[in-house]
């Protein structure tokens, strides 16, 4: 089957810091692809790439590669060659994007239903009677408690946890063909980042969207992912499906990230926390 | 609501507080009204000079004169001028709306066009303009205002003359309403821009500095990748949250700005309160200072209720919880 | 900003990087510059331009470069604007000196204990504080200046008076932020007294905010004090570029040199103390450059 999203040779540059270097990965339909690596990896920037957000909001720049995505209509067009004016169309309505900082992604002076409604009446033309309907039926969908009240309310009334799922309500309020997740559950406390992982899973399903999640911890990789790519240092040094990593990673650097996921007694007679090895990749 | 009600009963004993300290550090200052009142009316006779402090009760305890004049303030009544012989209050009241129309220009002015290019300047760094109005608003707030005015005066008013040197009207004028605003607006231009340029130059900077930190944030980013248009994402998502530090500062600054309006009135001969000011230091009217002092403080702690009620309009963070 | 501890004081390594930073800021250099040469024009001035401002020289309003006018003219009545220029500085200078170290003693000491003992003392303190902070400074010092007849030390006094509470509320606020940092309770488990805390422990600490502070209320404090002097609240005996303005505002559309140079003397002077307070802000605060 032909890939949904297919990221070729990417390379993205801050000045003369080269933060993506000849990234390449496919994402297909119904799909979760993890891509995990530590903070400076470059995962978060072409994240940032695909959405074409890398130029707007930072100084990045795409130096080379291409982003060809299967649209709605069926053609294949590459992202990195789109206008801005095209990019629109695709943002938040094709491709969305929900973010680490649930705490501080949402606008703070908007009702978060208003802010959910928005995308929707942007991108389907909805009148506000019609879109807040559409907010409405999103919040149940995302599980989020007494969703007439939880429209009117304003983030800084909410907790952690709804307000990720606002964040993904707003994502997926216009059934987009790729959901990208960047650290969704990292500032979450444990139990909540269950929930929201279980939720994105049971959503994937009901969708069938593409998932593209970017993650740091091989336990969230190891509950959603179908398959992954390992960043370090701006390349990917490793990929496969989430068996073969897990089972016979065969990186160092891979190995080194497993083995920081500390398993349920391995300390036992220990009278403190071993200290983790370091491993420095060498290419 | 409750909040609002504790906060209008505080700014009444701020108030008195503020009648107290004024009328005691008056009744403190050397020299004797009655001497000053007698003299000018051209008789030294010890009499003379005895029926005046009857007159003004200068003769009673001073914690007498003091409760009497609170009380006489509660019923609108500051009391009469030494000179013009005239009630305080109708002495204010008809320099109060000149003074209200050049304060309100001048911070509009500030706020609107200090906003905008805080904006452009934010987006846009690297434009030369930018960098103008890097050095303009560096230097725009340290030119004393009175000297900005004459500046103004010697190349709007007089070099070419664009605009009257002087005044709030122009006397010879015989027209309708219409007439006389269009005369008065025109009058208004050179002193509400003296007034407002040192805080466009605040408020340019100060905007620039938070919609650089409001186009960095999350929000933003949130906005851009839901498909909004850069406008929609810069003035809709952006602006509000960058400007809520500006109307902070400058419901702040209405006080500085009284201070300020007080100088500009002088240099251009506007009839508001500063001049009323300036006028009465000279000829030591207490009445009529201590009257102003009382309408200044009294305008500060409106104006800073009312900033207070605009900063929870912008920011519904304010609205529950109650955090000062 | 992260606490720095009180042994490093401001001569150790963070004073010495701010000084670097400072330095090397071409805005805050150029300010510090200026001040110089303008502390110098005031100290020295009169030796290397020997001509009495008060003195009628030449016949009045003539411009700079007319008739036997001196470099930058004369006043309304035939008085050497130059001079008075180099010899204006003085009473603006000392004035705001005097007003800013009003302003030191009466702002650091109100916030200092308000901030450190807080409950009903801070309470009482910044409603007090308050009291002064709605009444417009310019009109509250103008007043006061009149009812005690103006003179330099009335004029110092009255910008003090009128000037504290800004200091006050900042010196507070760092107060507030260090007392309960770890060195503070370090200090008053040793058993420090609360004396000894607060001027030798925190103090230290909030100073980089209230240096920064007091140069811009330096600079504020010369613009009060002109703005008084063009009232005609100044010292009449002195020498002012206010007054200098205020004294010329019949005749300067005859003559636009005689309020012209004393004004950017006064802006030049505010303005150095405006580049070097900028300057120490991104000094003690590299993070908020460019703000």
């Amino acid at each position: 089957m032909d890939p949904l999203l297919s990221v070729r040779g990417l390379t993205v540059t801050f000045g003369s810091f080269t933060a993506v270097e000849d990234v390449s990965f496919d994402i297909h339909a119904g799909q979760t692809l993890a891509v995990v690596g530590e903070s400076g990896s470059g995962k978060s920037v072409t994240a940032l790439s695909i959405m074409r957000l890398v130029e707007l909001g930072t100084r990045g720049k795409i130096e080379a590669g291409e982003i060809l995505f299967r649209n709605s209509d069926g053609e294949v067009i590459d992202l990195v060659r789109q206008r801005e004016d095209q990019m629109r169309e695709i943002r938040g309505n094709q491709i969305s994007m929900i973010f680490q900082e649930p705490l501080t992604s949402l606008n703070p002076v908007y009702s978060v239903g208003d802010q959910v409604a928005e995308a929707v009446i942007l991108h389907q033309g909805l009148d506000k009677e019609a879109a807040n309907e559409r907010v409405l039926d999103m919040f149940r969908l995302v599980r989020i408690p007494e969703p007439e009240e939880r429209m009117a309310q304003f983030p800084h009334e909410m907790s952690g946890g709804m307000r990720q799922r606002v964040m993904i309500a707003m994502a997926l309020s216009c059934d987009p063909k790729v959901l990208i997740a960047d650290e969704p559950t990292t500032a979450l406390d444990v139990t909540i980042q269950a929930q929201i992982l279980g939720l994105m899973r049971d959503l994937r399903e009901q969708t069938g969207a593409a998932v593209l999640i970017i993650t740091h911890d091989m336990g969230v990789v190891a509950e959603v992912a179908d398959d992954v790519v390992v960043m370090n240092r701006a390349k990917v040094v490793e990929r496969g499906p989430v068996t073969q990593i897990f089972e016979s990673a065969t990186e160092p650097y891979t190995q080194a990230l497993l083995a920081s996921v500390p398993r349920l007694g391995s300390m036992t007679g220990l009278d403190k926390p071993a200290p983790f090895e370091l491993v420095e990749y060498q290419p | 609501m409750k909040q609002i009600t504790a906060r209008i009963a505080w700014s009444l004993g701020l108030i008195l507080a503020v009648i107290v300290m004024c009328f005691t550090l008056i009744h403190l200052a050397p020299g004797d009204v009655a001497i000053v009142i007698a003299g000018d009316s051209g008789a030294g006779d010890p009499e003379v000079i005895a029926e005046i402090r009857e007159d003004l009760g200068l003769d009673q305890p001073f914690v007498v004169q003091l409760g009497g004049y609170v009380g006489d303030v509660a019923q609108g009544d500051l009391g009469t001028s030494y000179r013009f012989n005239e009630p305080v209050t109708d002495l204010i009241t008809t320099r109060l709306w000149p003074t209200f129309l050049l304060v309100g220009t001048a911070v509009s002015f500030a706020i609107v066009l200090g906003v905008l290019v805080g904006v452009f300047t934010a987006r846009r760094p690297e434009n030369p303009i930018s960098h103008g109005v890097t050095v303009f608003s560096l230097t725009g707030y340290s030119m004393p205002v009175f000297w900005t005015g004459l500046m103004l005066v010697i190349m709007f008013a007089s070099n070419v003359r664009w605009f009257p040197v002087s005044g709030m009207r122009d006397v010879r004028l015989d027209g309708n309403w219409l007439e006389e605003w269009i005369d008065i607006a025109h009058h208004l231009v050179l002193p509400s821009i003296t007034l407002g340029v040192i805080y466009l130059a605040q408020y340019s900077r100060l905007s620039r500095a938070s919609m650089l930190e409001v186009l960095q944030s999350d929000y933003v980013r949130t906005a851009r990748a839901k498909g909004l248009a850069e406008r929609r994402v810069v003035y809709k998502h952006a602006l509000r949250n960058a400007v809520i530090p500006v109307v902070t500062v400058a419901g702040l600054q209405f006080g500085q700005m009284l201070s300020g309006a007080l100088l500009v009135e002088t240099v251009f001969n506007w009839p508001g309160l500063g001049r009323l000011a300036s006028d009465s230091v000279f000829q030591r009217d207490a009445p009529v200072l201590l009257g102003i002092l009382i309408c200044s403080a009294s305008l500060v702690v409106i104006i800073n209720i009312l900033t207070d009620l605009v900063y929870r309009l912008i920011d519904p963070r304010i609205r529950v919880g109650g955090a000062s | 900003m992260t606490a720095v501890s009180p042994e490093q004081g401001d001569l150790g390594p963070p004073g010495r990087q701010a000084l670097r930073l400072f330095v090397r800021n071409k805005a805050a250099v150029f300010g510090a510059l200026l001040l110089t040469a303008i502390v110098f024009m005031t100290l020295f001035g009169s030796f290397f331009y020997d001509q009495d401002p008060s003195r009628i020289i030449a016949r009045p309003l003539q411009g700079p470069g007319e008739g036997d006018a001196p470099a930058l003219g004369t006043d309304y009545l035939g008085r050497d604007v130059l001079a008075g220029v180099v010899n204006g500085g003085s009473t603006s200078l000392t004035v705001a000196l005097v007003a800013v170290l009003l302003v030191i003693v009466i702002g650091v000491t109100i916030g200092a204990i308000s901030g450190y003992y807080g409950g009903w003392i801070d309470v009482a303190f910044m409603r007090f504080t308050e009291l002064f902070q709605v009444l417009p400074a310019l009109l509250f010092a103008m007043v006061i200046v009149a009812l005690f007849s103006p003179s330099t030390r009335s004029v110092a006094i009255a910008i003090g008076l009128a000037s504290w509470p800004q200091t006050a509320r900042l010196t507070r606020a760092e107060f507030l932020r260090l007392k309960n940092l770890e060195f503070v309770k370090a200090a008053r488990a040793i058993g420090a007294s609360d004396f000894r805390i607060i001027w030798q422990v925190i103090f230290p600490n909030a100073l980089p905010p209230l240096i920064v502070s007091i140069t811009l209320i330096m600079g504020a404090a010369i613009l009060f004090e002109s703005g008084l002097a063009f009232l005609g609240l100044g010292d009449p005996q002195s020498q002012s570029w206010g007054l200098m303005i205020g004294l010329s505002r019949q005749t300067f559309l005859n003559g636009w040199w005689t309020v012209t140079f004393p004004g950017l003397a006064i802006f030049a002077t505010v303005l150095s103390f405006s580049l070097i307070g900028d300057g120490l802000q991104d000094a003690f605060n590299p993070k908020l450059r460019g703000r």
